[in-house]
Parts: structure tokens; C-alpha cells; sequence
């Protein structure tokens, strides 16, 4: 994979931007720089507190609990399972890490802490070429450049059909697999819900009764370390990491060898759990408290393409760890318009009236002092166009919104206006159906009246911001806003765009997050990251970068650098932003720092197309 | 209730109910837009649909509320079948435990005590024969026992689909004029903090 796994146990975790080791003079001018012009307060950064120093726990079956052990050291569990021989990588084999003397580490803690990633500041790989040897190694580097981005080793059978989005299809795929399967074994990313009593709740592979056994194991874990006072976070076995989530009653379990990082794991258990609330409401845990044995399954009846969708959702949908909405594209006035009628109708008592095209927000309102999660938009969003039954007519259905209530359903009215756009609008009522069937049937005339409808078809077909867009050089227009870098004597400034290489200085995509409005925009891809399987790669390092900014342990950064033989990634976080961005690996660093300030000014350009302003229920 | 308005026009409230699967989705369809599809997804909360009928001596207009048969939305169901003037408890005839769920269904209704309530019991996915498992016979005592009108159907050769709206029509139309005229559309209305979960197992 790339770099940050390479650095196995030993990695640091620097607790402040550091130097370039092997090239102190260069990186110590670049990160002056990067530090002279950042407008950045740090303390209003998130996850400022230090946190607790996490305890891990070497766990096996004969020696129980003994003693304190680092959490990376999983080179002792590597070594035993390489003596047993015969597993295939890949393998998921957790019962056998219970009865059998493989040692693995539970990492515990009573935070969130606990990066299990090793980001390092400024990183360059020593086998990069140097940008003095871009243009002559260019030849080479093309032939880098895309067999390096294949996902070597990644599992052929899984995730190769769930990374492409053409051909991925909604709901429970491979039903006739149980644990005992090799084919269920080699999957690289399982979910999990149990309830307390060990009873299966969810798979997202195979049969969920017949992993009966193999549920009552997962629950044996989390129990056995639950005896011990704590919850459990994390287990390393191998190249497979296994998190929990405990909510009550219900314990979420993720199993993987997809590298991601502990918080991102976590962060998609959380959002699985939610996506339970949506359906269920949190009210589910009475069921348990009247019967521990309770059987959950048939409350979940008919959701697994919901369940699916949103895990699809984990690789190739930023909102899921960005924790910010992104809208469609649209010109100021469409979108007014839009805002327009839907604050009439959360005037005539409705809580929020949401438009959307696919995952894309048109237009939202909510209802005074009523605010709306982000992560609610999501779960929501995915809820609807995961069940083709709201395509079928208009329907009223109870929803609960987690981050809003999660003990009460709200009454959601829900309509498909065209193809791809869909009016949500959610009310307390649960009598208030024909109310909101008059309320949509007057926002329906407005819009198209106004040619928002069509409006909002026309910018489907143009797709987003195209990273070829990026305006040349307007940094001479006197801007007051802060920029990246702004050294004026870069040598070849004259940017070089590499053709057939993405955008303006090797620039690929790229995803600005506005902090204050909740929201992000991201790029379209651009040549060379063509394939779902490229855009997953890609979406996974911007993931890690995410956690490696945001972890307590290691952070705050506000600025990042990462080379590796895949990309170079850019990420600069302020106070008002934060910017992700990727490179060829090829691409010259201080070129790449003016192109971000290009996408910070030109993103701020063209906010009030890319964004929804003002309205939004979200900030105050 | 069923509303009549000038010229003899019907507005009615009908509920379909029945555990999943049944084909409750299916018949609608088959009936407002003649679609019939062999994977149909799972219905959620409930779908709204409207269809007018024309008889001869009256016109009527019907507001559909298929429910969703999952179990979540069971104890859910009042909000949508109440003030209905027309009810379709349906049943797979391939699947006992269906015609067992329709029975509970048609005691819920009878508890409402609406003397007025049009209902009828359909047996549907009349066209798996070789399937069957409860009998025409058992589905015609049990609704003639509890004074239902009975059907079988089928929502994907169309069978009886239409008889199945026109009887409940001519029923409506037949009962409005006298009994039930200027009677106002009720929306359901179901009392807030209801608990929602059936926690029986
Ligand atoms: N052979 C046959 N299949 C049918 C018939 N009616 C429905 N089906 C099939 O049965 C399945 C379920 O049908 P739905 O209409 O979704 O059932 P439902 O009662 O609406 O289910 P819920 O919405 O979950 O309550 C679908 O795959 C239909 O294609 C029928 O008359 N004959
Ligand atoms: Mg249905």
C-alpha cells in the first residue's frame, strides 16, 4: 500500500510538523513557509485536549489477560501465524483466534485516541524521483503512474465488484456463504451486528443465522474484555484489524484488512449503528430489556439494500468521513428559488424540507432553530435511494434522524419529482400526510415554473468542478484571503501541466470542506484516476490523511505534505477550511502549493454556486 | 368514510394490509398503472396511490394506502388504516402463516369497530397453483364466517384485479347515498407517543 504502512512499528507519531529528514534545508523552507503564511489559530482547531495515553492488553486464550504490551507490535501475531501455515491472506478467522495460541492485542481505551497510523510530516519517499528529474523521467513515471495505482492484493472476489459503482447493485450479495466458506473468509471487509445475548443481527456477508456460531464468538470477545471494566476498541490479528462499537443491547463489529485506520473503521460502525436508528429508532433497546434473547432480525426485514449501500457508500462518498453534505452545482438564483418555496413550506409547519438530486443537496430548510446533522443528510439520503419502493409513488413513513432524536420518529413524506431528484419533507405529525402531499404539490409547480428541474438535469449532465477549470493565476487580484506558499520564485513556475496527467501541475482532485457551512465540494476525477477501483485508492488515502489530521495523538496538523509512489497528497486545514488534494507523484511540491491556493481562490470564486449559503439550518 | 360529493362522487380511503410479501404492492400497481413485476422491493412505511373508478351510478376516487407488511410497521398501521372506508386484507395462497397474519389483520379491523368498513379478504398469487397452501375453500368459510367478501387474485396474470376495486366501488357507491353522505375525509390520526415496537415474540 503506500508509505504510512510501510513504516510498521517503529513510526513515530509526530506531535508537531516536522522537518524532512533526509532533506532538512528544502522541507524546513517550505514548511517556514507554509507556517508564515497560514492565517491558522491552532487552538481552534479540533481535538486539541490531549488525550489519555491508551492501554493495550495482550490477549490469548491460554494466558487470559497478561499484562501491558504496545499496541504495534503485532509482529509476535504475524510470526505465530506464519508458523501454522496455510491460510491464505486475507483470511477472516476470528473464532480461531479464540481457541487457538495465536496472540493478538486488544488495544483499549477509554477515548477515541489511539491512531493506529503513522503519518510523518513532509514525507518523501526516498525512491521518488526528485522534481529536478520530472520532465526526464517522465517516460518512466507513466509506467509508475498506472501500474501503481492498481490495488495490488486487494481481494479479487469482494471488493473488486463492490468498488465498481456501474456494476454494483443494491442488497445482500453472496447469502449462500457462511462462515465456514473460503469465499466468506477472503473478504476483506466484513460488518457485523450482534445483539448482546450474541444473537446475529446483521452480516453483510453470508446468511446472518447461519453465522450463529460465529456471532456467539464475537460476543464472547466483547464480553470477556467487558468483564474487565473497559470496552473494546480495537484487535490486531495479523494483518486483519477488528473494531467494536458497543451501544447498548447491539455490539457492531468491523473485520478488515483494507488498512483503513481505526477512527475511519469506527467512524463507518457508528454510522451503520445510525443508519439502525433511522429505521428502528433507539426505542429497539426496550425489546432487549424485556427479552435479552430478542431476536432482531425480522424488525430489520427488507433492509439489506440499505445496509449495503451506505458500506458501498464507506468507499467512494467522502460525507462519510467528512462529516460535511455537498451540493449540486447551480447558478445563485436557481438555487434561491429553490430555498425560496421550500422556506414556505417550513413556514406552514413542516421541521425540514429537503431537496436532493441523488446524494446532492438542491436546496434545504428547516424549520426555525431546527438543525440537521450532516450525518443525518447522509443516512437519510442513502435510506432513500437504497429502497426502490419510494420510487414507486409518493409515500409516509416513519423515519428517525439520530442526530436530531434518536428515541422519536419523525414522518417523512417522500417524493421523486424526476429520475434523480426527490423532495423529503419531514415532519412531527403523523396526520399531517395530505398536508405535505399540498405542500409538495405546490413546491412541485414552483420549480417548474422556474426551470429549476431543468436547471438541476443540466448541471447532472456537466458534472462537478473539473480540475482542468482551475482558472489560471488570479492571486495577483489582492485578495485578502490567506494563501498557501506565496513565493513568488518557484523555479519553472510557469505551470507545467503535464498532459494526459490530470490538471494544472499534475493536480488530479480534490475536495474543499467548508468548516462553518458543514459542507464540502469535491472534484470530479480527472485522467489518470479513471477507475472506481483508482477512485477508491485515492478516496482511502484522503481518509487516512483525514484521520491523521484529525487524530488527538498526532495532530492538529495544519498542513501536510505526503509523497509516495501512488500521489503526492496535499491537505491544509484552517480555520475556515480544510483542502484536500492529489497529485501526480511526480508533481513538484512547491508548484502543488500554488495550485491549492489557485483551488482555495477559485472555490471561493464560485461559492455561492457550490455552496448553499445562507439558509442553512445547520450553523446557528 | 367514504365522501360523496355532486353528481354522486366518492372519495375513499382504502387500506391494503397483510404480512410482506403477499403481493398487496403488486395488485395496486396491477391496478392504477397495469405493471406487474416480478422483483418488487419491499414497501416502506406505506405508498400512496389514487385511482378513479367509473360506475354507472356513481364516480369514485379512490385514495390508496398500501402498507408496508414488515413487521416494524405493524403497530404503525392504525395511522394509516384509520377513517378508511375500504380495507383488502390479502394473503399468499402458497403461504399458511400469510392466511394466519390476514386473520389477525381482519380482528384488528373488526375491533375498530366500523360497522361501515367495506372489507375484503384476498387470497392472491392465484397463478402458483402447484404452490398452494391454503385451500379457496378456507379462505371462503373464514370470510364468510366474519362477513367479508372473498377473492382470489392474481397480480401478475391480472386476475380478478379489477373485479376485486369494481366490487369494492359498487359497495361504496352502494352504501354512500344513504348512510354515509357528506360524511367528511378523515385523515388518520394517531395518538403521538404511541409506543412502536411489537416486542411479542
Ligand atoms: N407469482 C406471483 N407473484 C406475485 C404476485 N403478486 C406479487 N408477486 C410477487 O411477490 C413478491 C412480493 O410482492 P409485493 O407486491 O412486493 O408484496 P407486498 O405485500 O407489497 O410486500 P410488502 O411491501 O413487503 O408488504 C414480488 O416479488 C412479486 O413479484 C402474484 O400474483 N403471482
Ligand atoms: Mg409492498
Amino acid at each position: 500500500m503506500d508509505s504510512a504502512d510501510d513504516a510498521g512499528p517503529n513510526s513515530v507519531f509526530p506531535s508537531s510538523v516536522q522537518p524532512d529528514q533526509q532533506n532538512p534545508s528544502v522541507s524546513e523552507r517550505i514548511d517556514d513557509r507554509l507556517k508564515r503564511v497560514s492565517l491558522v489559530d491552532t487552538d481552534a482547531l479540533p481535538g486539541d485536549a490531549p488525550p489519555p495515553a491508551p492501554h493495550a492488553i495482550d490477549v490469548d486464550s491460554h494466558a487470559g489477560v497478561n499484562g501491558v504490551l504496545d499496541a504495534r507490535s503485532g509482529s509476535e501475531g504475524n510470526d505465530k501465524r506464519e508458523e501454522d501455515g496455510g491460510e491464505a491472506p486475507g483470511d477472516v478467522l476470528l473464532p480461531q483466534l479464540v481457541g487457538a495460541e495465536h496472540a493478538f492485542e486488544v488495544t483499549r481505551s477509554s477515548s477515541d485516541a489511539g491512531l493506529r497510523d503513522n503519518f510523518e510530516i513532509e514525507v518523501e519517499e526516498p525512491s521518488s524521483p526528485s522534481s529536478s528529474g520530472y520532465a526526464g523521467e517522465r517516460g518512466s513515471s507513466n509506467a509508475t503512474t498506472s501500474t501503481g495505482i492498481e490495488e495490488v492484493g486487494e481481494d479479487e472476489i469482494v471488493e473488486a465488484d463492490a468498488a465498481d459503482s456501474s456494476v454494483w447493485t443494491p442488497g445482500k450479495r453472496h447469502v449462500d456463504e457462511d462462515d465456514g466458506s473460503i469465499s466468506w473468509r477472503k473478504r476483506k471487509k466484513h460488518f457485523f451486528v450482534l445483539s448482546h445475548s450474541g444473537k446475529p443481527i446483521y452480516s453483510r456477508y453470508g446468511d446472518e443465522h447461519r453465522l450463529a456460531g460465529f456471532s456467539a464468538t464475537l460476543q464472547a470477545i466483547i464480553s470477556f474484555v467487558q468483564n474487565g471494566g473497559d470496552r473494546v476498541n480495537f484487535v490486531r490479528a495479523g494483518n486483519h484489524q477488528v473494531v467494536f462499537l458497543v451501544k447498548g443491547p447491539i455490539y457492531l463489529v468491523c473485520i478488515s484488512c483494507t488498512e483503513e485506520p481505526y477512527e475511519a473503521l469506527k467512524g463507518q460502525l457508528e454510522l451503520l449503528y445510525g443508519q439502525m436508528l433511522l429505521i428502528l429508532t433507539r426505542s429497539v433497546n426496550r425489546c432487549f430489556e424485556r427479552n435479552p434473547k430478542f431476536d432482531m432480525t425480522p424488525l430489520l426485514g427488507g433492509t439489506d439494500a440499505v445496509f449495503s449501500s451506505l458500506i458501498h457508500s464507506f468507499s467512494w462518498n467522502p460525507a462519510t468521513f467528512l462529516h460535511a453534505y455537498t451540493c449540486l452545482p447551480l447558478a445563485y438564483p436557481t438555487r434561491q428559488a429553490a430555498g425560496a418555496i421550500l422556506q414556505d413550506v417550513a413556514d406552514s409547519g413542516v421541521l425540514f424540507a429537503i431537496l436532493m438530486c441523488r446524494h446532492k443537496v438542491i436546496s434545504l430548510v428547516g424549520a426555525q432553530k431546527s438543525s440537521l446533522h450532516p450525518d443525518d443528510m447522509l443516512l437519510l439520503a442513502n435510506f432513500v435511494l437504497s429502497s426502490e419502493s419510494f420510487r414507486t409513488s409518493e409515500s409516509f413513513s416513519p423515519i428517525c434522524l439520530p442526530r436530531y432524536n434518536p428515541m422519536a420518529f419523525l414522518y417523512a413524506y417522500v417524493h421523486y419529482l424526476d429520475v434523480d431528484t426527490y423532495l423529503v419533507l419531514l415532519t412531527t405529525s403523523s396526520d399531517s400526510f395530505y398536508h405535505l402531499k399540498d405542500c409538495r404539490i405546490r413546491i412541485e409547480t414552483v420549480l417548474l415554473k422556474s426551470n429549476v428541474l431543468s436547471e438541476v438535469q443540466k448541471s447532472v449532465l456537466d458534472g462537478g468542478l473539473h480540475v482542468d477549470d482551475l482558472p489560471v493565476d488570479s492571486s495577483t487580484s489582492g485578495s485578502l484571503s490567506p494563501h498557501l506558499g506565496q513565493d513568488r520564485s518557484i523555479p519553472g513556475s510557469p505551470d507545467r501541466s503535464l498532459s494526459g496527467i490530470g490538471g494544472p501541475g499534475g493536480l488530479w482532485h480534490f475536495i474543499y470542506r467548508s468548516i462553518y457551512l458543514d459542507q464540502y465540494v469535491s472534484s470530479d476525477f480527472s485522467s489518470p484516476i479513471n477507475s472506481p477501483k483508482q477512485q477508491k485508492r485515492l478516496y482511502r488515502a484522503y481518509q487516512k490523511l483525514y484521520a491523521s489530521m484529525h487524530s488527538r495523538e498526532t495532530g492538529p496538523y495544519k498542513t501536510q505534505f505526503r509523497r509516495d509512489e501512488n500521489s503526492v497528497l496535499l491537505c491544509w486545514i484552517t480555520q475556515d477550511f480544510e483542502l484536500y488534494a492529489a497529485f501526480d507523484p511526480l508533481a513538484d511540491k512547491a508548484l502543488a502549493i500554488k495550485i491549492c491556493n489557485r483551488v482555495c481562490q477559485w472555490v471561493r470564486d464560485i461559492e455561492n454556486e457550490i455552496f448553499l449559503l445562507g439558509a442553512s439550518p445547520f450553523s446557528w | 368514510m367514504a365522501r360523496t360529493g355532486t353528481n354522486n362522487n366518492i372519495q375513499a380511503k382504502l387500506v391494503l394490509l397483510g404480512d410482506m410479501g403477499t403481493g398487496k404492492t403488486s395488485i395496486v400497481l396491477r391496478f392504477v398503472k397495469g405493471q406487474f413485476f416480478n422483483y418488487q422491493e419491499s414497501t416502506i412505511g406505506a405508498a400512496f396511490f389514487s385511482q378513479v373508478i367509473s360506475l354507472n351510478e356513481a364516480t369514485v376516487k379512490f385514495d390508496i394506502w398500501d402498507t408496508a407488511g414488515q413487521e416494524r410497521y405493524h403497530s404503525l398501521a392504525p395511522m394509516y388504516y384509520r377513517g378508511a372506508a375500504a380495507a383488502i386484507v390479502a394473503y399468499d395462497i402458497t403461504s399458511m402463516d400469510s392466511f394466519g397474519r390476514a386473520k389477525k389483520w381482519v380482528q384488528e379491523l373488526q375491533r375498530q369497530g366500523n360497522p361501515n368498513l367495506v372489507m375484503v379478504l384476498v387470497g392472491n398469487k392465484a397463478d402458483l397453483e402447484a404452490k398452494r397452501k391454503v385451500d379457496t375453500k378456507e379462505g371462503e368459510s373464514y370470510a364468510q364466517e366474519n362477513g367479508l367478501y372473498f377473492l382470489e387474485t392474481s397480480a401478475k396474470t391480472a386476475q380478478n384485479v379489477n373485479e376485486l376495486f369494481y366490487e369494492i366501488a359498487k359497495r361504496l357507491a352502494g352504501a354512500c347515498p344513504s348512510q354515509t353522505a357528506g360524511i367528511k375525509l378523515q385523515n388518520g390520526s394517531l395518538g403521538r407517543g404511541r409506543s412502536v415496537f411489537c416486542c411479542s415474540v
